[in-house]
């Protein structure tokens, strides 16, 4: 009998396709416990609404404001925020958002440095104070005022990041407290094997050592403190900073769009090229009148994207979530944190036909659906995100079992 | 029969309407009537998330797109020519070009941004990548494709290398290296998503796309890719147009 090796491929192909498309982890069941939850991670917050929309998750947790885009647009409600999740007091301020610049910016620029670290801690101050006109900044320069829109709802930029800034404290100052709770991200990236290099051992005091430091926090503060800024002496070279679309990083966005406010009062500001823009993608630092910096903002989608960039050379700072900055440390990445720009700022997200209203209805109906062989799946944006570690350990601590799928 | 070819279109369209309307979940079909308002507004960056209106990004992406093909052309078609012309340079340059050319041009994000660092240079490498191996590829295969009895017959009147190559070679080679361009174009138009994914972009169609997928804004993507379809549809005519203007003469062939 002869055989046709294109159909025999062909066939192999087919049958390889079907089994493929018959086999899905999260059709498993799960093991037996007092409950098992699925984690799915979706690369970013983006598709969140859509899956929640389309009943392919039964929930999400993820930065602001998409937390409150779902209340807003219909599409689900808030169970919790990351601040109140289990156990109790456990997230109180759990880091989230940091500033960072590679060690040679600091080492060798440390006027600059000392400058722009200035300009962001007196924007946030500026954040806290007047919240109302900070949602409305960051609405412009996240979606230009305009309406976004889920499904067939449209609701205000300007009245979601209205109702997701409460929900997020920006604070700067890197006490030894902030910094231990930042430890919690090293401990549970090393539970996932993501951290292999410098820090896959070291003791918190070295960790400690290796990821922080607040020195151009310390002279910031010291100088405004003493209400006198130093003019730095001008750069040569363009400056990049990195930064995430995200309501997190509002004292860069408000630092930008307010630069007349800042330069006026306090002699320092990161002045827009082009004022008319949404998003300013070009900037001068100026301090006392003088130009010392061409300052380039650079988007990135997550911030391992941005630790890729400095570790290129192509930005010098970058204001990115931790996990990515303790990730790239241990790989070598000459970065160093030196402060913090928010705390807490996430929350989860259920959809409005889960009979979850709270953290212990959410548990007990992850348990049924559990038991009834169909586990509650929850989409966080990655692995080894702050969101990721956030849902795994509260679903840990309530004895609930964590799944991938 | 020119209406003929809207048909299909329109037709799409229309059931796309019908099947959200069935389907009754946005999410899955977006009613057209969210799509509309974008597309019936070009000029306005009101309905684009602040990233300007879809007249400025298409006008950005087609200015990279142009320059990172005109690269590919002037790379790829004088290299065709010499690898079609001369076998032990092509046999020179095969292996490397078939081992780079399964190789997507998104996979080359990551070394265009440590190579050419961020800005122009590297989105035009990206869509450079694109366009050139369907170039080069068609560029050899016209060159080898010309009739040896022409080539034969140059030799026998006198031509030299230089007439050979201005007189036959280019020529007869001509309406498949147009094919190459024509796809070549294609691809980098394709790669515009890609090239505009790289950090420090703030404009052009891709952008756009990736930036409204960032926020879940299916309405906007899908504007996107009308606006991303419709210029491609456009540049395909005139390559088209050029085709059956200059090179008809191939239907006559015998």
């Amino acid at each position: 009998m002869k055989i046709n090796y294109l159909h025999l491929i062909a066939g192999l192909l087919i049958c390889m396709l079907l089994v493929a498309g018959c086999t899905n982890q999260t059709t498993k069941t799960p093991p037996a416990s007092n409950g098992t939850v699925i984690l799915t991670y979706t690369k970013g917050t983006g598709p969140m609404p859509t899956l929640l929309g389309t009943d392919q998750i039964d929930g999400y947790i993820a930065w602001q404001p998409f937390v409150e885009v779902a209340p807003l647009a219909k599409i689900g409600r808030v169970l919790v925020y990351s601040g109140d999740m289990p156990p109790e007091g456990h997230w109180k301020n759990h880091p989230c958002c940091v500033f960072t610049a590679t060690s040679d910016a600091i080492a060798n620029r440390p006027d600059i440095t000392n400058a722009l670290t200035a300009a962001l801690v007196l924007s946030t101050r500026y954040l806290e104070e007047h919240p109302a006109e900070s949602a409305e900044i960051v609405a412009d320069w996240l979606a230009g005022k305009g309406n976004f829109t889920y499904g067939d709802i449209s609701v205000s930029s300007v009245d979601v990041l209205s109702s997701a800034f409460p929900t997020v404290r920006f604070i700067n100052e890197p006490t030894d407290d902030w910094k231990r709770s930042n430890l919690e991200f090293v401990y549970a990236q090393r539970e996932l094997g993501v951290l292999t290099g410098s820090l896959a051992n070291s003791s918190d005091a070295q960790t400690i050592s290796l990821l922080f430091d607040s020195s151009p926090y310390d002279a910031a503060a010291a100088m405004i403190g003493a209400g006198r800024i130093a003019t730095p002496a001008p750069a040569k070279d363009p400056i990049g900073i990195g930064y995430l679309m995200s309501d997190h990083d509002a004292a860069l966005f408000v630092a930008v769009k307010n630069w007349q406010y800042f330069n006026d009062t306090y002699g320092i500001c990161i002045k827009p090229r082009d004022t008319s823009v949404s998003r300013p993608d070009i900037a001068d630092l100026v301090v006392n009148g003088q130009k010392v910096a061409e300052l380039r903002l650079i988007s990135g989608d997550a911030g391992p994207q941005l630790m890729q960039l400095m570790a290129t050379g192509n930005i010098q700072y970058a204001l990115v979530g931790n996990p990515p900055a303790i990730a790239a440390a241990d790989k070598g990445t000459p970065v160093k944190i030196i402060m913090a720009l928010n705390v807490e700022g996430s929350g989860v997200v259920v959809s409005d036909s889960s009979p979850a209203t709270d953290w212990p209805s959410f548990v007990a109906w992850a348990k049924e659906r559990s038991d009834a062989g169909k586990p509650v799946k929850i989409a966080a944006p990655g692995k080894g995100s702050i969101q990721d570690v956030l849902m795994r350990y509260s679903l840990e601590t309530s004895g609930l079992s964590v799944m991938e799928g | 029969m020119r209406y003929q070819r809207l048909l299909l279109p329109v037709l799409l369209l229309v059931v796309w309407e019908i099947a959200a309307f069935a389907v009754n979940n946005p999410f899955i079909i977006p009613s057209l009537t969210t799509v509309v308002p974008i597309l019936i507004h070009p000029f306005s960056s009101s309905y684009t998330l602040g990233t300007g209106s879809l007249v400025w990004n298409a006008a950005i992406s087609i200015q990279r797109v142009g320059l990172g093909f005109l690269i590919a052309t002037v790379v790829a078609i004088p290299l065709g020519i010499l690898m079609g012309r001369f076998q032990a340079l092509n046999d020179a340059f095969d292996s490397l070009i078939e081992l780079l050319r399964p190789i997507p041009p998104l996979a080359w994000v990551p070394l265009a941004l440590a190579w050419f660092k961020i800005g122009l240079t590297s989105i035009v490498f990206i869509i450079f990548i694109g366009a050139f191996f369907p170039i080069l590829l068609n560029t050899i295969d016209g060159v080898k494709a010309v009739k040896k009895t022409w080539l034969e017959v140059a030799m026998t009147l006198g031509a030299g290398e230089r007439q050979i190559l201005l007189k036959v070679l280019l020529p007869g080679a001509a309406p498949t290296i147009w094919t190459g361009l024509r796809v070549g174009f294609g691809i980098a138009w394709m790669c515009v998503v890609a090239a505009e994914w790289l950090p420090g972009i703030s404009q052009g169609l891709g952008y756009l796309i990736l930036y409204a997928y960032n926020f879940g804004q299916t309405n906007l993507i899908i504007a996107g890719m009308v606006v991303i379809g419709l210029i491609g549809l456009a540049i395909d005519l005139v390559f088209k147009s050029v085709e059956r203007k200059w090179f008809s003469w191939r239907d006559l062939e015998r």
